[in-house]
């Protein structure tokens, strides 16, 4: 095994798994720092995961295993998808492949486990969050996978590897397909991470809550998973938009010395949108996200013009 | 494998007789079963070995019979759904006069499907595709005698007959040019456009793709559970297998409008069927139009593979082909599943009203993980089944780009658009099916449920490990299905997916590694020892009132989709002495097309039919008056010399 190859293990492996939590941490902190305070510290997210680490939860009354194990499963399915998405174009194979539609399924499954669980406890707000949550998703889903079907075409694979390499370079950005297909997955990004203008990851009043009601009744360990789910899926979008959807380099030490940079940039551009943005209008989001994915069609259609 | 399928069809037959005995129709089902199960073997056996016995096709108007690779992969995915669906009969049929006449017709229902699929003659195919329509009308009628039924029932004939002339008119026209079971037919001629477009309309309409379904969501929840299944599982898919003959191995490479049609009509019906789906709150009209998505999903696929064709892409169309028929397998194993589940369901809670149903899992552990398990299948989750050949039909969608012009091209991704739509449009509305119906602590319309009897849940259960196997090891048969295009190369496949493009889809090895990852994070979190406390409802007593109902749990997307859906809504306030009395809310999703579509029609029908009445005087007199008109027209023609 070369040792790009190595490197790639270890930045995908350390940096989704342990790594994550840090991500929602710098864009609270850059929020903060924004808006004139001077906001908790970025290794704040892993203080909330030790706390909740030592709790003890409550389970509802009246449920049953599908509540009980559901925060583990759809934490599971979010752990996969970490090991899907390759940091860099020279990933080592870990067994499980590296196919960006397979991504989307998981992503599915974590979606479906986390609202079924939400029924278990039949708590009103938590269903609230889970049903606009997936009617949210029909949007975010028809983007996602257009805005990564933009990408595989020039890449020519889906396989992420090959598309980190196969986006690589100034070549690919000769056309407009990418930078289209970018501006569409970076509506994803939002979507995904839960955050303004789709949804406000502070609020803490139940009538408002997307992505945290489902959450509401979840406590002590269950809770940290679910926490730390959150942050992987911070992970995994950002690092596909970092390495896909915006320039990279060839070369795969570059590719993994910008990495972080490219990390910090999008977070700030988060925190910036956070900052400035107000949070949209639910019915008006799928909107927007259509917007993105006719957006991401265009992209492809352009691709299609230029090759054919 | 010849003389099992003779034996199979003779169990049947023998099943049927020994069903009217009057000691009660289960053994005579079990029979049946013991048959479906034979036929099922021997379609494996032919699938899977790759050989052919009987005849082959001919366009004489003799019957004649036989099975190749092709018909054994139906004849399996029948046997898949029948044999669980005859055993879950042996406990489901009452011993009285109905259960009886189901008990018997289901033999002739299977016999029929079969007959359809080993047909080699277009004689043998119309009669078995007669039958197979009429038969479950029959079961229909005799389980249900009120008017409603007895309207569905017509709805379902005439809609299946008037679509289903295309299947004569297709079949008929190939015999008269000696073009079935060759690639007679070349796509240059007129011929060949009617052939293809009858079939198209023909086929579809027993598919029930969207527009032309209209009985499909009327007549497969008014059978009885079986017969549901067999319905929703099996029946719409020999649509799916005649359209396969027709246009894939019957005539050449079609042109490109062919496969774009194909692909629209899919595109429509898998995202149209999923979205109605979701509206619905009787469990067996939703998966009934659930069935139109998967159908949908299907199409998709073989619309994919018509365009590969027409590009001379021959190995993806080979893939394509290969997704189509493995999601028509996969749908078969789960909505199988879904119908005796919801027949389960109705049988020990008494409803299928989902707003009704509710914490069936803790009443009924094993009917409720068996629909659990298929609720996800269907909902197209890793790793089980249905997200395999979804995945299938993404790969074979997004590769048309890249081989396609610009027009196909972007109609193959609209069409990816539409699979991840109706994709995430199955997981909202499963998983409401899933809480409404299994989750939470029981309510008062179920507190007295309890399991079904042990037939009727081994047959779910058998489905739902079907569901888990046909997930694990999707390429075990994936790659003979894909065999099966015409001019494809066998592909060797592992128990995974791997298509050239793609990451590949390790489906032992992703489950296997979910389930290490989920086992480690149960074993992490600790069992809860404090006492269980209620939900919380801001402070107060969560009482079933303040439950979702389905209405409530859709209604953002019933907004958010308002100008397309126009959902219908009523609120009466009854207020006396300045006091609110009551308050009734009436809303509902009307169904688009039966308003703007059916209804014009069926009014333009009977208005004509209306007026023609007129010509009826129902006198003598003006019967022979125009009898002797007719025949002076005639003489005078003959006159003219305008009849030659």
């Amino acid at each position: 095994m070369s040792a790009p190859t190595i490197a790639a293990g270890v930045a995908q492996v350390v940096g989704g798994f342990a790594l994550a939590p840090l991500l929602p941490g710098l864009v609270q902190q850059l929020k903060a720092r924004l808006q004139g305070r001077r906001g908790a510290s970025v290794l704040q997210p892993y203080r909330e995961l030790r706390r909740l680490w030592g709790k003890s939860a409550i389970d509802v009354e009246g449920t049953g295993p599908v509540y009980r194990f559901g925060p583990a499963l759809a934490c599971a399915a979010i752990a996969i998808a970490v090991l899907l998405v390759p940091a860099m174009s020279t990933a080592p194979h870990l067994g499980v492949g590296h196919d960006a539609l397979a991504l989307a399924g998981f992503l599915a499954l974590s979606r479906f486990v986390l609202a079924a669980a939400s029924w278990d406890t039949r708590n009103g707000f938590a269903l609230q969050g889970v049903a606009r949550d997936l009617t949210l998703s029909i949007a975010v889903e028809a983007t996602l996978v257009l805005a990564l079907a933009a990408a595989a075409l020039v890449a020519g694979s889906t396989d992420l590897r090959t598309m980190i390499a196969g986006t690589s370079g100034t070549d690919p950005w000769t056309s407009p397909a990418l930078a289209l297909a970018a501006v569409a997955f970076l509506l994803v990004v939002v979507a995904e991470t839960g955050r303004q203008p789709v949804d406000n990851p502070d609020t803490h009043l139940e009538l408002t809550m997307i992505h945290e009601g489902p959450l509401l009744e979840v406590g002590g360990r269950d809770l940290a998973l679910l926490q730390w789910a959150a942050a992987a899926r911070h992970w995994l979008v950002l690092v596909l938009a970092a390495q896909v959807f915006l320039p990279h380099s060839v070369d795969p030490w570059a590719q993994l010395a910008l990495l972080p940079l490219a990390l910090a940039t999008l977070c700030a551009a988060l925190a910036i949108v956070e900052t400035f943005v107000a949070k949209m209008r639910i019915l008006l989001v799928p909107r927007l996200l259509g917007v993105g994915a006719a957006v991401a069609l265009l992209g492809i259609v352009s691709w299609l013009v230029e090759t054919t | 494998m010849g003389s099992l399928l003779i034996a199979g069809a003779a169990l049947l037959a023998l099943g049927a007789s020994a069903a009217a005995l009057p000691r009660g129709p289960a053994l005579g089902v079990w029979i049946q079963a013991v048959g479906a199960a034979a036929i099922g073997i021997a379609g494996s056996i032919g699938f899977l070995s790759g050989d052919s016995v009987g005849a082959v096709f001919a366009s004489e108007l003799e019957p004649r019979l036989g099975v190749d690779p092709l018909s054994g992969f139906f004849l399996a995915m029948l046997g898949l759904v029948a044999t669980p669906a005859l055993v879950y009969a042996t406990a489901y049929l009452r011993d009285d006069a109905r259960g009886r006449a189901t008990a018997v017709l289901c033999a002739p229902f299977v016999l029929s499907l079969t007959l359809v699929i080993t047909a080699r003659d277009p004689l043998t195919f119309l009669t078995g595709w007669e039958l197979m329509t009429l038969v479950p009308a029959a079961v229909i009628l005799v389980t249900h005698a009120d008017a409603a039924a007895r309207r569905a029932v017509f709805v379902y004939v005439a809609v299946t007959h008037l679509g289903g002339a295309g299947v004569w008119v297709a079949l008929l026209l190939l015999a008269s040019h000696d073009a079935i079971g060759g690639e007679g037919l070349t796509s240059d001629s007129g011929l060949y456009v009617a052939v293809t477009l009858a079939a198209i309309v023909g086929f579809g309409t027993k598919a029930g793709v969207l527009p032309l379904h209209a009985w499909l969501p009327r007549a497969h929840p008014l059978a009885p559970a079986p017969v549901s299944a067999l319905m929703s599982g099996v029946m719409v898919k020999v649509a799916v297998y005649g359209l396969v003959r027709v246009l894939v191995e019957w005539t050449g490479p079609a042109p490109i409008w062919v496969g774009a049609l194909v692909l629209a009509l899919g595109a429509l019906s898998a995202v149209g069927g999923i979205l109605y789906a979701l509206f619905q709150r009787d469990l067996k009209k939703l998966l009934a139009f659930s069935t139109i998505d998967n159908v949908g999903i299907t199409f998709l696929g073989l619309g994919a593979c018509l365009l590969f064709r027409a590009h001379g892409e021959d190995a993806w169309a080979a893939l394509a082909l290969g997704a189509a028929l493995l999601h028509a397998l996969n749908h078969a194993a789960f909505k199988g599943l879904l119908f005796l589940g919801a027949g389960s369901l109705e049988r020990a809670a008494g409803t299928v009203d989902l707003d009704r149903l509710g914490g069936m899992l803790r009443q009924a552990p094993w009917t409720g993980s068996a629909i659990l398990v298929g609720c996800a299948a269907i909902a197209g989750v890793p790793p089980l089944n249905g997200f395999a050949s979804e995945w299938l039909t993404a790969q074979a969608l997004l590769r048309l780009p890249a081989v396609g012009d610009v027009p196909d091209g972007a109609l193959g991704a609209l069409s990816l658009a539409a699979l991840a739509t109706a994709a995430a449009l199955a997981v909202y509305c499963f998983v409401k099916v899933v809480g409404q119906a299994l989750l939470g602590p029981p309510n008062e319309h179920t507190a007295g449920a309890c399991e079904v009897p042990t037939a009727m849940r081994a047959a779910t259960l058998a489905l739902a490990v079907a569901c888990v196997a046909l997930g694990l090891a999707p390429g075990a048969i994936y790659g003979r299905l894909a065999a099966l295009a015409p001019g494809a190369d066998a592909i060797e496949t592992t128990a995974g997916l791997d298509v050239p493009g793609s990451g590949g889809l390790p489906t032992p090895a992703l489950a296997l590694v979910l389930i290490v990852f989920f086992g480690a994070l149960v074993l992490a979190r600790r069992t809860s020892t404090a006492p269980a406390a209620p939900t919380w409802a801001c402070g107060q007593e969560a009482v079933p009132a303040l439950g979702w109902t389905g209405a409530g749990f859709t209604k953002s997307l019933r907004l958010v989709l308002e100008a397309l859906l126009r959902p219908e809504r009523e609120i009466t306030v009854e207020t006396r002495g300045g006091v609110v009395r009551s308050v009734t809310y009436t809303g509902r999703v009307p169904h688009l097309v039966d308003e703007y579509v059916y209804r014009p029609v069926t009014v333009a029908a009977l208005r004509l039919a209306a007026a023609s009445r007129r010509v009826q005087s129902g006198r003598l007199g003006t019967y022979v008056a125009y009898l002797g008109a007719l025949v002076v027209a005639l003489l005078l023609a003959v006159k003219l010399g305008a009849l030659g």
